[in-house]
Formats: C-alpha cells, structure tokens, sequence
C-alpha cells in the first residue's frame, strides 16, 4: 500500500485539487448566472449601473 | 424606526461623493454628468436604522429624462422621511432651483451645500443663515471630497426626518396662487395636505404623468385647464414657463442676499482651459494626443517595464530579487514545476495529463493573462485620471460635434466612455438615451470601443509583432471611434435608424484635481476584477482549450498527444473546419480562428487560447511574430476589436434591445463589419508592404467600394418606422 501511496499518492491529491477547484469554479460561475450576475469585467462597485444588475442590494458599510 | 434619508441634487453635484463618505460604501465616482443612472442604497456608518439612497442627478422634477423618472417617482411615491438636497456651491443659482421643488414635496428638507472647499479658494462666500431663513429649512456647508460638514449634514438630515416637519411651499404670485388653490380643491383634495402643493404645482404645469396617476377624469381636467387657462392669458405665457419664470425670479433675489461674487463675470481657471480643450480646431487633435500619451506611458512606459517583468520573470524563468545576484527567485511555472516534482506526480498516464493541464494549461494560459494586469492597472490609473479631473466630459462635448455630423448624439459618448471599463454598463448606460432608435444603435455601436478585456490582446499583438508600439493601442481605440462613425453614417440611411439627431445639452463641470486615493481604487477595482475574472472564467477555458488541444484521435485511437502531433487535436480539427473562411484575412490557421472564438467567452481568452497554443517550449511572442505578418496581424487585431462581443455582453445587448431578432442583427452586423474592415486592412496592407494576391485584393477593393456607396447614399426618410421596429421586435 505504501509504495502505492508513494507512487500514485501525489498524482491522486492533485486531480482531487485539481477536479474539485474546477467544479467550484463551475459552481461559482453557474451561481453567480442564476443570480443575474454576469462575468462583467467591471466590477460592480466600479459601475454606474450596478443597481440595475442588483436591484435593492444594499451596500452595507 | 428606520430612518430613509435621500440624496437628491443636480448632476455631478457630488451626491454619489457624499454617499460613499455616508456609507463607506464604494461607488463609482465621475467627474461628469449622469454617472448615477439608477438609485443606490446603503446603510449610514456608525448609526442604525438609517438607510440612504443615492438618487440620479436631476435638474428639475419634469419627467424628460430617465433620471428625472427615477428620482421623481421615488420622492413623489415612497416618500423618504427626509431629503438632503446637494446643491454645487460654485454653481448655487442654478442649483437651488431644484430645491424649491424639492421644498414642495412635503418632505422634511437639509440643504447641503457642497464644493465650499472650491467656493472658498475663489473668494467667493456664501450666507448660509440667510440662505436657510429664505429657504425654511437647514443648510449645512459641505466638501464631499474633503469629507468636511458630512457628519453635520447627517445629524441634520436625521434630525428633520425624526421633526418630521417640511419646509413652507415655495410662494407663487398670486394669481398663481389663486388657481393652485383652486387645482388642490378640484383634484387634489383627497391626498394628504403636505402632498397637494407639489401635486397641484404639476397640474397646473399640465404634467400628464400627474393626470394619469391621479385618475383625473375628462371634466377634472377641463375644469382644472380654465384655471390654468385664466393664469396664461392675465401673464401672456404658457403655465409650465410661468412656474420657471417664478423660481427663477425670486432665486435671483435670494442670490443677491446670500451670495457675494469675489470677482463676477471673471473667467474661472476651468473657462479658460475649455477655450483651449474644447476648441473647435485643436479639440480632436489635443484628444488624440491625449490618448496616445495614456497608452504611451501605460503600454510602452511604466507598465511596459512591469509587464515585460511579469511575463519574462515572473511567469517565466525567474529573477533576481532587487537585483541581488544571489538571491535568485524562479518563475511560477518553475514553483509549479517543482511541486508536482515533490508530489511525485508521474511523467507518464494519469500523471502527464495533470502536468499538461497544470503547466501547458493553467500557467501557461493564466499567466499570459495576467502578466498584462500591470499595464492595465496603469491604464485604468490614468483614464480614472482623465474621467476624474472632467477632462473626458469635454470630450463628449468635443466629440459631439463631430458624432453631430453624421447623425449620431454626444450621449452616446457616455456609453463609450464607460465602456472602456467594460461594455456592459456601457451597453446599459445607453439607457439615458431617449430617443429608441439612437439607443438602439448606441448598443449596436459602443461596443466597438476597446474596452478593458481587449487590452492584453491589443497589448500581445503591439508587444509580439510591433516592438510594443503605443500607436498600435492608440490606433485601436481611434479604429473602434472611426467604426461608430462610419457605422453611425451607414446605420443613419437606413430606415430603421433614420431620424433627427437627438439634442444633447451637458453640463461641464469644473476640472478639479482627483485625489489619489479615488484614483487609485477606481483602478484596483477594475484590476481586481481582472484578476478574479482570470482565476475563474479564464481559468476554466484554458482548461477546456489545453485539453482541446492536447487530445485528439490518431491511428491508434483517442488519445493524448506529442507537442509535435498538435495538428491531430480536437481544435484543430474544429478550427481547421472553419479557417479557410478566415484566410482572405490573412491569418487563416486553426490556432488564431481558435483563439478569436474562445474569445467569445471572454475576450482575455484571446491571449490565454494563444498562451496555450503557442506557448510550448519557446516564447510565445516569438511563435507569433513568426505566425503573424504586420498585415496580418493588424487584421487580426481589428477583426477581434470590431467583432461580436463576449457572451456576457451579447447578454447585456438582449437585455437591452428586449429582442431576439435586435440581438441577431446587432452581432451579425458587428460580425460582418468586423470582417469587411479586417479583410480591407489586411489586403491593402498586403499590397504596400508584401504585395497582394490578385484575388483577395479584387474583394477587398469591392467591400471598399460597397462600404463607400453606403456612406455616400442620399439618406431614407424617417418613415414606416413604427412597423419595421414592431417587425425587428417581433
């Protein structure tokens, strides 16, 4: 098991990373689009629009 | 209980200024009319309960504008428990005609008079008692900037709203008087006492949105028009100029009691720079110049140095730290390199496919982009600059003389100038145009301005085939201004978009000097969107292209293949299917094509699709100085310029054009400009440098040809239109 580990250890814990931080940013990406928000390149704190994209969002303090 | 306190005031007064300095909130800020287009809200620092809502900046409580609506029905219909007015101190006269509205509304008012920083250094001073005895309500003295009489101006605010008490109505003469009594006993006499003045005020200027809200009956309206009818004839003026007539005439004795001018008639510093910016002549040339400075320092200049310095150090081989010969530091691509070493990840199987994806993928593709982000945070530092000190509200001035000419608004220069940032708000910030089919070709055309996304590639194809020329920046952003002309021109003759040009009236507000911290936020919100955008969408897209790129069906079958296999990928096979289309372009191989579709994502995929595809062993600006000719390189850079924007933006033309059919039109036609423009640059460009395929040029001299009828055709008439707009929104 340990020579496997040594072997294939490495490999196997950088898809894991690799994989799972490419389906968060999937998620991401897919929540902020059910959200209205878009990929912007702006920033919304940056846009004279930005009330337009989020209706009654306060900006708090 | 929540205290709801407005800010409402005259454009650029400082309202969004005073928001964030109330809220710490971060909002953008511009020295130029209209930057709020819709209401903000946030919640007052320090204390609870108080919410604050940044209204758009209005002149008067007349529903022309976009801005006027919004502002007015929030005060007319939610009606906040108090108004702070932001009137410009430099400019009180104008200012305060707002406020006797504002007084009418039955709202507890604060006046707060902002800039008296800029009000004191020009000698001038201003009786701010005298000005509240005329006025019956509060006036604070304020600099937003400075952050000076902010907290005044909210103890204030706050305090009227929990009084509760509104300032008297503003007093007519008295046969205005006479028939506003008459119009509240006739109309308004249901609603509660403090609302009826400022009602009856707009009934008697024949507002017909009032009419509509109130239900007002046929014979309501006539009996209520014999009054209104009796007051035009006994003054011989039309009711909606006698109310202006009024205010101005009793603002004007105000002024002379409160207001004392250290030098009246005397041209201010701000005249005498607009007789030189704004000159009729010099104008355009100085913008020119202008630009191709900004790009100069931020392309060629300091950002060139941190760029070179990102790309060839830190996301290549390495550097020396302060240049101290024994402390060398490597490159990401090593640090990654490295760590997969120390995780054994294996070279072969499994393992190759995780190095390729991490290494050929991810640093390579990431890294490309974001070795730009020095040169862009330089860039975005000075166009905050230019946009914070009103320089580039002359420019719509400036540039409306020419857009004039060829049938489209200085309005539509807002939406370009936002979309430099980027080219959603900007597609959204079309909406202050009134008029529907100037709108309409607003979101069609503004795109075509660089905007921030375009940058790396414009930058990529400057640094890799021109020697970083500034002039290959500048020119890209005069070809995206020349395309909304020359677009505005053949758009104008067509009866969809035929029509009178519609007016444009801005103010200019006075240059003032923006402080470095506002510069430096504006610039690090646009960056650090960049950089969020890079580790995210563009991360996942170099992901799909090295993955695209790397695997493809051989004899053998499905499989990952070598370095020198690239031509038996997956994208090349679907790049190559559609290439040749490109090939009067002059750049008609798969990686380019490939390249400007992923743009379609995100147009830093661009550079981070050429990352991938170029960068293999060597350089990547080497590989494409070695793919790319001047000619073709120029097209390439002009077709992704001028081309259907990313999908998030495509989006955002939906949005706006509330039409499929709208939508298709807009890119076609984006396309298909792109097309003409990139295949005429890189034909004629062939034939003064290499010299032209007989062919090519032939299509080219045609599209030439075709492009110069449509703009020299006699223009269509206006007519039809309502038809052919309800057939393009069907």
């Amino acid at each position: 098991m340990l020579p496997w580990l040594h072997e294939y250890g490495g490999t196997l814990l950088v898809s894991v990373l690799l994989l799972s931080g490419l389906a968060a940013i999937a998620a991401k990406l897919l929540r902020d689009r059910k959200r209205g928000q878009s990929s912007c390149g702006c920033g919304c704190g940056n846009c004279p629009m930005a009330e337009a994209c989020h209706p009654g969002k306060k900006n708090e303090p | 209980m929540d205290i709801r306190i407005a800010l409402a005031g005259n454009p650029n007064s400082g309202k969004t200024t005073l928001f964030n300095a109330l809220t710490g909130s971060n909002q953008f800020v511009g020295n130029w009319p209209g930057v709020t287009v819709e209401k903000k809200e946030g919640r007052l620092r320090f204390r609870e309960g108080v919410t604050v809502t940044d209204l758009p900046g209005i002149y008067s409580l007349s529903p022309y504008t976009p801005e006027e609506v919004v502002a007015r029905r929030y005060l007319a219909e939610e009606r906040p428990d108090a108004i702070l007015n932001i009137v410009d101190g430099t400019n009180l006269e104008r200012n305060l005609y707002l406020t006797t509205q504002l007084t009418e509304l039955g709202i507890p008012v604060v006046v707060a008079v902002n800039m008296m920083d800029a009000v004191e250094k020009s000698g001038d001073r201003i009786d701010s008692a005298a000005l509240a005895k005329r006025l019956g309500c509060p006036v604070v003295e304020i600099s937003a900037l400075k952050g000076r009489g902010v907290a005044e101006a909210a103890e204030a605010a706050m305090a009227a709203a929990r009084e509760g008490k509104a300032p008297p109505p503003f007093p007519y003469s008295g046969a205005v008087e006479h028939a506003l009594a008459h119009i509240e006993e006739a109309a308004v006499h249901h609603l509660p006492g403090a609302q009826q003045r400022w009602y009856a005020v707009k009934l008697f200027e024949r507002d017909q949105r009032v009419q509509e809200a109130l239900g007002l009956t046929a014979e309501q309206i006539a009996h209520i028009e014999t009054d209104i009818a009796a007051v035009e004839e006994a003054m011989d003026d039309d009711a909606e100029s006698i109310i202006t007539a009024e205010r101005y005439g009793c603002i004007t004795g105000w002024m002379s009691e409160c207001c004392r001018k250290s030098a009246p008639g005397a041209l201010s510093l701000s005249d005498r720079i607009d007789r030189v910016v704004t000159h009729r002549l010099w104008g355009l040339p100085i913008f020119a110049v202008v630009m191709f400075l900004v790009y100069s320092v931020s392309m060629m200049g300091v950002g060139a140095a941190a760029t070179d310095w990102a790309n060839e150090s830190l996301f290549g081989e390495g550097f020396y730290l302060f240049g101290l010969e024994n402390c060398w530091v490597s490159g990401v691509p090593v640090w990654f390199e490295r760590l997969l070493d120390a995780l054994h990840v294996a070279d072969s199987g499994v393992g190759a496919v995780i190095r390729g994806v991490v290494l050929d993928g991810i640093v390579a593709g990431v890294g490309a982009v974001l070795g730009f982000v020095p040169q862009m945070l330089v860039l975005f530092f000075m166009l905050a600059f230019l946009e914070a000190c009103g320089y580039m509200a002359r420019i719509a001035f400036v540039l409306d003389r020419v857009f004039r000419k060829f049938g489209l608004s200085g309005k539509s220069f807002i939406p370009m100038l936002i979309g430099t940032g980027c080219g959603i708000p900007g597609i959204m910030a079309s909406r202050t145009i009134e008029n529907e089919r100037d709108r309409r070709m607003t979101v069609m055309t503004t795109t075509f301005i660089p905007c921030g996304a375009k940058v790396p590639f414009i930058a990529m194809i400057a640094g890799a085939i021109f020697h970083g020329g500034a002039w290959v920046t500048t020119l890209a952003y005069f070809t995206g201004m020349a395309a909304i002309i020359v677009s505005g021109i053949i758009l104008k003759k067509t009866r969809l978009f035929a029509g009178d040009v519609a007016p444009f009236v801005m103010e200019l507000p006075a240059y003032r000097l923006p402080t470095l911290p506002n510069l430096l936020r504006s610039a690090w919100e646009r960056g650090w969107s960049f950089i969020r955008k890079a580790g995210t969408i563009i991360l996942l897209s170099t992901v799909l292209v090295w993955f695209a790129s790397s695997f493809g069906f051989t004899g053998e079958g499905f499989r990952m293949l070598e370095e020198e296999e690239l031509h038996l990928s997956l994208l090349s096979a679907l790049g190559s299917a559609v290439c040749g289309l490109f090939a009067p372009l002059g750049w008609g191989n798969w990686q380019a094509v490939v390249a400007s579709v992923t743009g379609l994502i995100a147009k830093e995929n661009i550079v981070s699709t050429m990352g991938v595809l170029y960068g293999g062993e060597g350089n990547v600006y080497t590989a494409l100085a070695e793919s790319f000719t001047a000619a073709s390189a120029l097209s390439f850079l002009v077709f992704n310029l001028l081309c259907a924007p990313c999908f998030a933006a495509i989006g955002a033309i939906r949005r706006e054009m509330n039409s499929a059919r709208w939508t298709w039109f807009a890119v076609g036609y984006q396309c298909v400009f792109a097309y003409a423009v990139a295949l005429m640059v890189y034909q004629f460009g062939c034939l003064l440098t290499t010299g032209a395929h007989p062919l090519g040029l032939a299509a080219a001299v045609i599209v030439l040809a075709g492009l110069l009828c449509l703009l020299l055709r006699p223009a269509k008439r206006a007519g039809r239109k309502e038809g052919e707009d309800a057939a393009m929104a069907a």
